[in-house]
């Protein structure tokens, strides 16, 4: 391989952005060309990614992730773990060493992940070396191929369609119907936002550090101001925008916090050395993971330290020696040898390994070995350098000596290099902040995918054009905080992960019950997406990481499909969004009603749809989660409703849309098929719609090819020798050995990996999911299908459920009452004080100024003239006395020349009389 | 009491007096008179002194140059007998007193000075430089002047003495005169015609 | 009383160099104020012939001096002849004390 493929990658993102510029600088001349130019550049860029794609899945890494095996669902409990621990045991010796030759082929055989990166920004100089770096880069592992490919190729669709959809703005004169107003055309200028929007949210996905992702992040939410905002005139569409702006930025702040705080304690943004720095915390001898101990750092290897890029990471571990005490874990006498040993640094021929093993003696080495291990260590004999913290419990560890910086442990022919850690750079991360910083990033992206509780804005950025909120608020930008909990998600402590599984669940529940109500069809949709995205939100939360991902990739297709088709009726109708004037549209037009349905059957779930797919493993995810640890029950059964929720508002919406009598004449007989340019997206969309997730055999609902692709890229910054540890603990301390909390818990996620994939329980997930989405669709087909039930009754009946559900949950009142109201409350005492008290001071300020200008006048003429005036009349007086003495008389001066004479010579002689 | 002495004090009276007339006399010739009386008797000193050519010198130039030029100018610019120049007493007294005081200060310096360093006795006449030594010296001639050392110069020493030659200072001297007597010519010459002013 | 040395000659010096002074001072005709000058000039004269005269090492010295102070001492009289002159031809008076036309 000598082509990086990376660069391929680059490419594709800044191919909207040249589009992006080209229609900036043409501006309103460009009319339909800009269209082209915006679509071709987005149309290259899902080329590009394409053949990207195809190049990483020929040459994708094998070595990644630890479920290399996944495909088969059989055995794969602890034997596959005894297997593959085995496999590790046999070559055990020149494990490091390929290790380091695999890092070494990545680095010049440009496989997958394509990595790059440029430092533009350097601080922390310590000499001539900056101590950190801010990176424009990028990183191309599964997940970005897979959702460059999503986002590229949806954005091509939606481009295109767009052509059709905005046709009108070509116009010189538009008339806005809703805001009364007539303007030009705004034709290029859309697709010149939907440039910057594709690029903002490619680099996003590109992006290999947080800071980059930031970036993207503020763009895109930028783009999304933008096109809410596209028909400013409107009050609605411009407070839309605003609402959407000003929510996102409560999440952005939130996220600023995160960034914050792992830049402060990791020093980089880099994704991957943020991954390796964070290290888990020990835990005490009852099994606890202490949540007041801390995070101990593991160190990657800067470039500049090795020479050439190259991240190994370094296993160092602690040993608390006051905590070994405390637990008795060991008797005094080797408490004391292991005393002798704090702080030391080995040289090279003598590891620590086996300085410990003659210290303390075989059996009390193999002791300590085995409980190294369960805190984490990999194993002693891997690092020359092990830290034996001081005995003060909470003192900052030292590094292991001046000399220490560089080790060969002889193990890899000098390629693997083991660094102690400087004193300076090891540092340690309270597990609070973790999980501060962890919840921070979680809440930009709680912002931005618009999930409890700032979902709010969500539904009002459907003032937008309508492909607009197919691209923006279906299928990308609000896909980036679901993939930015993706990609970070080794960041995430178990504490966040659980409130991000809580908050998904929420989203997802809430935003099902209003969609219910809602009669305009975009807003149908949006609530839709809103708790969709809760539900790729809690499969992230629940560790099903790969199912949260599929389910992001599969519902981008439908949605997509579902907004475009609203579109198209939306057009067809002239403008007509309320579904409660619409009706009996299916004979109008066929291919959106066919297209559409297809979409609905994907939403709710039908077997052999994508949604079926990633349906089935979000909620096997939460079924596991819930099995291994019942307290959280509602994290399924939640969901399950909503499964049911979900398949019933869709069908509403489309029994309301396409079947039934026409409710509005007028609507009914303008409605059209929308032109080509429409439809076939919509009929790419409904082909992907449904194959996108089918596997070798589409009948398996665990056999998908594309959550498997997704699964091959399961972060393996949470340790994959977690696998092989099980096995290793289980064997040496056995079950009643100590266990730690961490461990557990990895255990605990490796169980739950494994239940995942138990066949019965993604069976019984999928059975009761299918089951929900079938009584949900049969109630939408007994309602408004059939008729059965009247639904205005229904709702006079509930009429306070559905007044709750109408006000979508009171939530913009509550915020209005918790938020805006004391806002404008606190805004009336800011102005009442910036009226009284600041400008009060001013004036008073400039009243004292004049008085005391008044006053330094006086001052100024009195006492500063006056000394002037003194020392003039002073200079004067003496000159008028020293006149006598020039008399002009040469007379007089020769007098005084022989006086002088005499003086002079009388004073020197009387000082020499002085001094001799 | 030798003759010479004898002769030194005559003269040396003679010329202090004639001096003390000139600043007392009032009228400018007589002040003249005695002016020439003081350098007369100067020569008379240098001669005693054995300067023979200083003396000489002294005599041409003062008595027979500058003097007559005094006068001369006395006669150009007389206004009619007896103009009152005179100053006023209260200038006679205070110019006494300094000058007295002067005088006891030039006095009291040369009494208190060590002149230990001076031969003992009085150097013999004949020992005297003469004209050509003089001469010599203008001219920058090495042998006009014998090797010694300076008495009284600060240091550890006496420093050597340089060889004297004044043949730059000779000359300097008289294009200095030349340009003098251009000068004087030129400042002298008779400018009527823009009137008299009082 | 001794035999005439240095300081004897050394003390005409001095009086004629401080009648020169008092007639510099105390003579207003400007004529006056030159002789005194020449007194001045006389009186150092007479200093530097004795010193001559005494000492061996200021034999040359001390006569080459004489001789130029008495050939600037002729300049100056020229000069200041020439400017007295002038001084009269403008103010038809001698009278230095007339001369304060710079007096501020």
């Amino acid at each position: 391989m000598d082509f990086d493929y990376g660069l391929l990658y680059v490419v594709a993102t800044l191919l909207p952005l040249t589009s992006f510029l080209i229609l900036f600088l043409g501006g309103r001349r460009m009319g339909r060309l800009g269209a082209y130019i915006a679509t071709a550049a987005i149309g290259l860029s899902c080329v590009c990614s394409l053949i990207g794609a195809t190049a990483y899945f020929l040459n994708r890494p094998e070595h990644h992730g630890h479920h290399g095996t996944v495909h088969g669902h059989h055995g794969h409990g602890h034997d596959h773990n005894h297997a593959a621990h085995g496999e590790k045991q046999a070559d055990h010796g020149h494990d490091h060493k390929a290790d380091a030759h695999e890092t070494h082929k990545d680095e010049h055989d440009h496989g997958p992940p394509w990595r790059g990166s440029i430092y533009w920004a350097w601080v922390g100089w310590t000499g001539d070396k900056p101590s950190m770096h801010l990176e424009l880069g990028y990183h191309v592992d599964g997940l970005t191929v897979l959702m460059f490919v999503m986002v590229s190729f949806i954005a091509t669709l939606i481009h295109i369609f767009s052509m059709g959809y905005m046709a009108e703005e070509l116009q010189d004169r538009v008339e806005d119907h809703q805001a009364h107003v007539t303007r030009k055309g705004r034709y290029s200028r859309f697709f010149m936002f939907l440039s910057l929007f594709c690029f903002s949210m490619l680099n996003l996905i590109l992006a290999n550090n947080l800071f980059q992702v930031f970036v993207s992040w503020e763009l895109v939410g930028i783009c999304s101001y933008l096109l809410i905002s596209f028909y400013y005139e409107r009050h609605s569409a411009s407070t839309a925008a605003n609402k959407a702006f000003i929510v996102n930025r409560v999440g952005d702040a939130g996220f600023i916090i995160g960034l914050l705080i792992f830049w402060t304690y990791c020093g980089t943004f880099n994704f991957e050395e943020i991954f390796g720095q964070l290290r888990c915390p020990p835990a005490d001898a009852h099994g606890k993971n202490s949540l007041a101990g801390q995070i101990v750092r593991g160190r990657f290897v800067p470039e500049h330290d090795l020479g050439e890029r190259k991240y190994l990471a370094v296993v160092e571990f602690r040993l608390d020696v006051a905590q070994l005490e405390r637990d008795a874990a060991f008797d005094k006498a080797t408490l004391e040898k292991l005393r002798t040993l704090n702080g030391k640094s080995f040289a090279r021929a003598k590891t620590f390994r086996d300085a410990l093993e003659t210290t303390l003696g075989q059996e009390e080495f193999e002791k300590l070995e085995s409980r190294l291990l369960v805190a984490g260590a990999r194993t002693i004999s891997e690092g020359p350098v092990a830290v034996l913290f001081p005995p003060e419990p909470g003192d900052h560890p030292h590094g292991v000596g001046p000399d220490a910086e560089k080790f060969d442990d002889g193990y890899g022919d000098g390629i693997y290099l083991a660094v102690a850690p400087k004193p300076n750079q090891y540092r340690s991360m309270p597990y609070w902040l973790l999980v501060l910083g962890g919840i921070g990033i979680f809440l930009g992206c709680v912002g931005k995918s618009a999930q409890f509780p700032l979902q709010v804005w969500l539904p009002d950025a459907m003032e937008g054009p309508t492909p607009v909120s197919a691209l923006i608020h279906a299928a990308t930008m609000v896909a980036a905080g679901v993939y930015l909990v993706g990609r970070a998600f080794p960041l995430f402590a178990p504490d966040v992960l659980v409130i991000i599984a809580y908050v998904g669940c929420i989203t997802a529940f809430v935003a099902a019950t209003i969609a219910i109500v809602q009669t305009d069809i975009k807003k149908v949709l949006a609530y839709s997406t809103v708790s969709q995205l809760g539900f790729m939100m809690l499969a992230l939360g629940v560790g099903g990481w790969a199912a949260g991902l599929f389910h992001l990739i599969t519902h981008a297709f439908f949605k997509a499909l579902l907004f475009l088709g609203s579109g198209s009726v939306i057009q067809g109708c002239h403008h007509e969004q309320d579904m409660t004037r619409m009706g009996g549209l299916f004979p109008k037009m066929k291919i959106t009603a066919v297209t559409m349905l297809v979409g609905v059957l994907s939403i709710a779930g039908t077997p052999l749809f994508a949604g079926w797919y990633s349906k089935d493993a979000v909620l096997a995810s939460a079924l596991s989660f819930v099995t291994l640890r019942p307290q959280h029950l509602l994290l399924f059964l939640l969901p399950l409703i909503t499964a049911g929720l979900t398949a019933f508002y869709m069908f509403r919406l489309w029994f309301l849309t396409f079947t039934g009598k026409p409710r509005d004449e007028h609507v009914f007989e303008h409605a059209h098929e929308s032109p080509y340019v429409m439809t076939v997206p919509l009929i790419i969309l409904a082909f992907f719609s449904v194959t996108v997730a089918w596997g070798l055999n589409p009948l398996d609902a665990t056999g998908s090819a594309l959550e498997h692709a997704i699964h091959h890229e399961y972060p393996a910054a949470m340790p994959d020798r977690v696998a092989e540890d099980e096995a290793k603990v289980k064997a040496e301390i056995g079950n009643d050995g100590i266990l730690p909390a961490l461990v557990a818990y990895q255990l605990d996620k490796n169980a739950y990996l494994n239940v995942l994939h138990l066949p019965s329980l993604h069976e019984l997930a999928g059975g009761l999911a299918l089951l929900a989405a079938g009584i949900g669709i049969a109630m939408a087909f007994v309602v408004y299908g059939f008729g059965l039930l009247d639904p205005a009754q229904t709702k006079a009946q509930f009429f306070s459920v559905f007044r709750f559900l109408w006000e979508k949950w009171y939530f913009d009142d509550a915020y209005d009452v918790m938020f805006v109201r004391p806002a404008h409350v606190v805004a009336g005492w800011a102005r009442w004080f910036d009226l009284k008290v600041i400008d009060g001071i001013i004036d008073n300020l400039a009243s004292g100024t004049v008085r005391l200008s008044w006053f330094d006048g006086r001052f100024d003429l009195g006492i500063i003239d006056g000394l002037v005036n003194l020392t003039a009349n002073v200079v004067y007086g003496v000159g008028s006395w020293l006149r006598i003495f020039q008399t002009g008389s040469i007379r007089n001066y020769v007098l005084f020349l022989a006086l002088a004479a005499v003086g002079i010579v009388a004073v020197l002689s009387y000082v020499v009389a002085l001094a001799g | 009491m030798s003759f010479a002495d004898f002769l030194f004090w005559i003269v040396a009276l003679w010329t202090g007096l004639s001096a003390v007339m000139v600043v007392v006399t009032q009228n400018i010739v007589r002040a003249a008179l005695w002016l020439l009386f003081t350098l007369a008797g100067t020569a008379g000193l240098f001669f005693l002194l054995g300067a023979d050519f200083v003396g000489a010198v002294q005599l041409l130039v003062y008595v027979g140059g500058i003097l007559i030029l005094l006068v001369f100018g006395v006669m150009l610019t007389a206004q009619g007998p007896f103009v009152n120049l005179r100053a006023g007493a209260g200038e006679w007294a205070v110019s006494i007193v300094v000058g007295l005081l002067l005088l006891g200060l030039l006095v009291s310096a040369f009494l208190m000075t060590d002149w230990r360093f001076l031969p003992a006795q009085p150097p013999d006449p004949a020992h005297s430089r003469y004209v050509n030594d003089l001469g010599l010296a203008l001219l920058g001639s090495r042998d006009a002047t014998p090797p010694g050392t300076l008495p009284g110069a600060p240091g550890p020493e006496p420093a050597e003495r340089s060889r004297v030659a004044y043949l730059l200072p000779f000359e300097i001297v008289s294009v200095h005169l030349l340009v003098v007597l251009i000068g004087a010519a030129y400042l002298a010459r008779a400018r009527r015609r823009r009137g008299a002013r009082t | 009383m001794t035999s005439v040395g240095l300081q004897e000659c050394l003390l005409v010096g001095a009086v004629l160099f401080v009648a020169g002074i008092l007639c510099m001072v105390t003579k207003r005709n400007a004529i006056g104020i030159l002789m005194g000058s020449e007194l001045v000039l006389n009186g150092a004269n007479v200093n530097f012939v004795a010193f001559a005269y005494f000492h061996d090492l200021f034999n040359i010295e001390g006569q080459i001096f004489a001789l130029f102070t008495i050939v600037m001492a002729a300049a100056e009289a020229a000069i200041a002849l020439a400017i007295v002159l002038n001084f009269y031809n403008n103010h038809v008076t001698v009278d230095v004390d007339a001369a304060e036309d710079l007096k501020g």
